[in-house]
């Protein structure tokens, strides 16, 4: 009996570090597991105009948000401006990815800077910047006036590809870092071996430099994709409610209408969405670089 | 190098491009008309200092400067503890536990941040200060907890070892053996959380009350309203000004590729 009590203070003093697991683990059950379970059931519960919802199951917010062609153009919209966004950045950050990893000095300092400093800055002030430039009576519409290459107010603001344009500014930094460490990360011996061997910078960039850096390419397709159709800053102050999108519907049924079932279902429906076209996504890049056979390289 | 040459004046093209929107707004924030114009009419700093005399706006950039502070203590301090743990002991799922703290990541923050809407309002703590810091707890932990468990890793069980040996105690061994092994990934943690705390403008819209704005939400509902005065704009040169400087700074003190490998995916 004596003996016990040491043997189990033994046996807690051994796994006193558990103790250091357990304030960020029950943080996060509560804050994060927790809500997004309440989100999921919420979105299966009944509307109440009075009581805000009644916790009676059912189907219909789901029904709605997928019977309703509005719903369905909500969907098709976040998925071609989230799909644009995407090529845009990723087509727009690979050169500059390259360029970045042969700059040196005070260019590289300087490029680094200009690309990836808006990482740091708040979304709002580079929004307003746009709003500036692209308002009706803006910054672009002068230059047109002066260049003489039309008159009258811009209908270029609250369109598809002015919010693709800013989604797209938004979201490079990320493109550019990620594939900037994937080009880096290419062995020179690798390049060298090309080259003695006889092969055109040309065909080392298509044969070398581009498969190697596939995934790198993927990831940060997927996660500007990800940040792209799951903005809602950008849209509202861009298109605002003249381009219906899930996160600005999200926003207007759970804080305007204060109709919380029905936002929940449009929520899960946007994540859905993007964790089946993320999948695809990494799929496809799967099948067209096949992958695992340049491994040995 | 005829390809290198146009790769060359691309890159600087979209340079210019990137920073436009930023620089744009400096002008437009120098114009002596009260309602924002371009080409400025007029030159004055009327507006910065308007701008800095606004009681709403200084109140919420306290409020957010608060906030950022204390999520970035908060998040450290919890990672520092989590990613030693897991770091240094072997123990069954810890493989899941590592996934599941960098778990925010991956959730689109407008999906999060209704769920904590709702969640909130059930604990009747909608708009509350302790919400918000939680909110944003849970987005920065992810980042935290990876850049401090890569340090943590690389640390040299032996010196601390040896420090024992020699009689140190276990906090003069915190103090004098592992943080400074570890200090720049602090930093770069603790930097990284304040940063995205200090910016977030989707979760404090959702989250906090009409009177206890952060200053983006109050910056954002201005611009949204309308009829701003360049006093905003002033006030977002200002904003773009301090984070360009503090990138600077932190390029030059522990490089900001290392910083930034962490931050992927912070919008």
């Amino acid at each position: 009996m004596e003996r016990r009590i040491p043997v189990a203070a033994m046996w807690i003093r051994k796994r006193r570090w558990v103790l250091m697991l357990v304030p960020g683990t029950v943080l996060l059950v509560v804050f994060f597991l927790l809500p997004l379970l309440t989100l999921g059931r919420m979105a299966f519960y009944t509307y109440d105009p009075i009581r805000l919802y009644v916790p009676a199951l059912t189907l219909e917010n789901f029904v709605k948000v997928f019977s309703d062609q509005y719903y369905w153009s909500m969907i098709t919209n976040s998925l071609t401006v989230g799909f644009l966004a995407t090529l845009c950045a990723v087509f727009c950050a690979f050169p500059v990815a390259y360029y970045l990893t042969t700059a040196k000095g005070i260019e590289r300092t300087v490029l680094t800077a200009g690309f990836l400093a808006t990482l740091f800055i708040t979304l709002l002030v580079t929004t307003l910047g746009w709003y500036i430039i692209l308002l009706p009576f803006g910054v672009i519409q002068r230059l047109f006036e002066v260049l003489g290459l039309g008159s009258g107010p811009l209908r270029f603001i609250k369109t598809i590809p002015a919010l693709v344009l800013v989604l797209a500014h938004a979201h490079l930094p990320f493109a550019v870092l990620i594939l900037a460490s994937s080009i880096q990360a290419i062995g020179k011996d690798k390049l060298q071996a090309a080259r003695t061997l006889g092969a055109s910078p040309w065909s080392i960039f298509w044969r070398i430099t581009i498969p190697l850096t596939m995934p790198g390419i993927v990831s940060s397709a997927i996660l500007v994709f990800t940040l792209s159709i799951s903005a809602y800053l950008i849209p509202v102050l861009i298109t605002g409610q003249k381009i219906p999108l899930l996160p600005i519907a999200i926003w207007t049924y759970s804080s305007e209408v204060l109709n919380w079932p029905f936002a929940s279902a449009i929520a899960i429906t946007l994540f859905a969405v993007t964790t089946v076209f993320t999948y695809a996504m990494i799929l496809v890049s799967d099948l067209v670089t096949r992958r695992g056979k340049w491994k040995v390289v | 190098m005829a390809a290198r040459r146009i790769l060359r004046v691309y890159t600087y093209v979209l340079f210019v491009v990137m920073l436009a929107p930023i620089l744009i707004v400096l002008p437009v924030a120098l114009t002596r008309t009260n309602y924002m114009t371009f080409p400025p009419e007029g030159i004055t700093g009327k507006w910065f200092l308007e701008g800095l005399r606004d009681q709403i706006l200084l109140d919420a950039l306290g409020r957010s400067l608060v906030l950022a502070v204390a999520t970035a203590v908060f998040s450290v301090a919890l990672a520092l503890l989590a990613s030693f743990a897991v770091e240094r002991r072997a123990f069954a799922g810890r493989r899941a536990l590592e996934t599941f703290f960098t778990g925010p990541r991956v959730i689109p923050q407008i999906i999060l941040v209704l769920g904590l809407l709702i969640f909130f309002r059930s604990l009747n703590m909608g708009g509350s200060f302790t919400g918000l810091l939680l909110a944003h707890f849970v987005v920065t932990f992810p980042f935290a907890f990876r850049t401090i468990l890569a340090s943590v890793s690389s640390v040299d069980v032996i010196l601390e070892w040896s420090a024992r040996t020699l009689g140190a105690n276990w906090l003069t061994v915190f103090r004098r053996v592992l943080i400074p092994q570890i200090k720049t990934a602090l930093i770069a943690a603790f930097m990284f959380s304040f940063i995205e705390s200090f910016n977030n403008v989707t979760i404090a819209l959702f989250l906090s009350r009409p009177g206890a704005r952060t200053l983006p939400v109050e910056l954002f509902v201005r611009l949204q309203v309308g009829g701003i005065t360049p006093s905003v704009p002033a006030l977002s040169f200002l904003l773009a000004g301090v984070a360009i400087a503090l990138f600077v700074i932190l390029d030059r003190t522990i490089g900001i590729y290392k910083f930034l490998a962490g931050s992927e995916g912070s919008r």
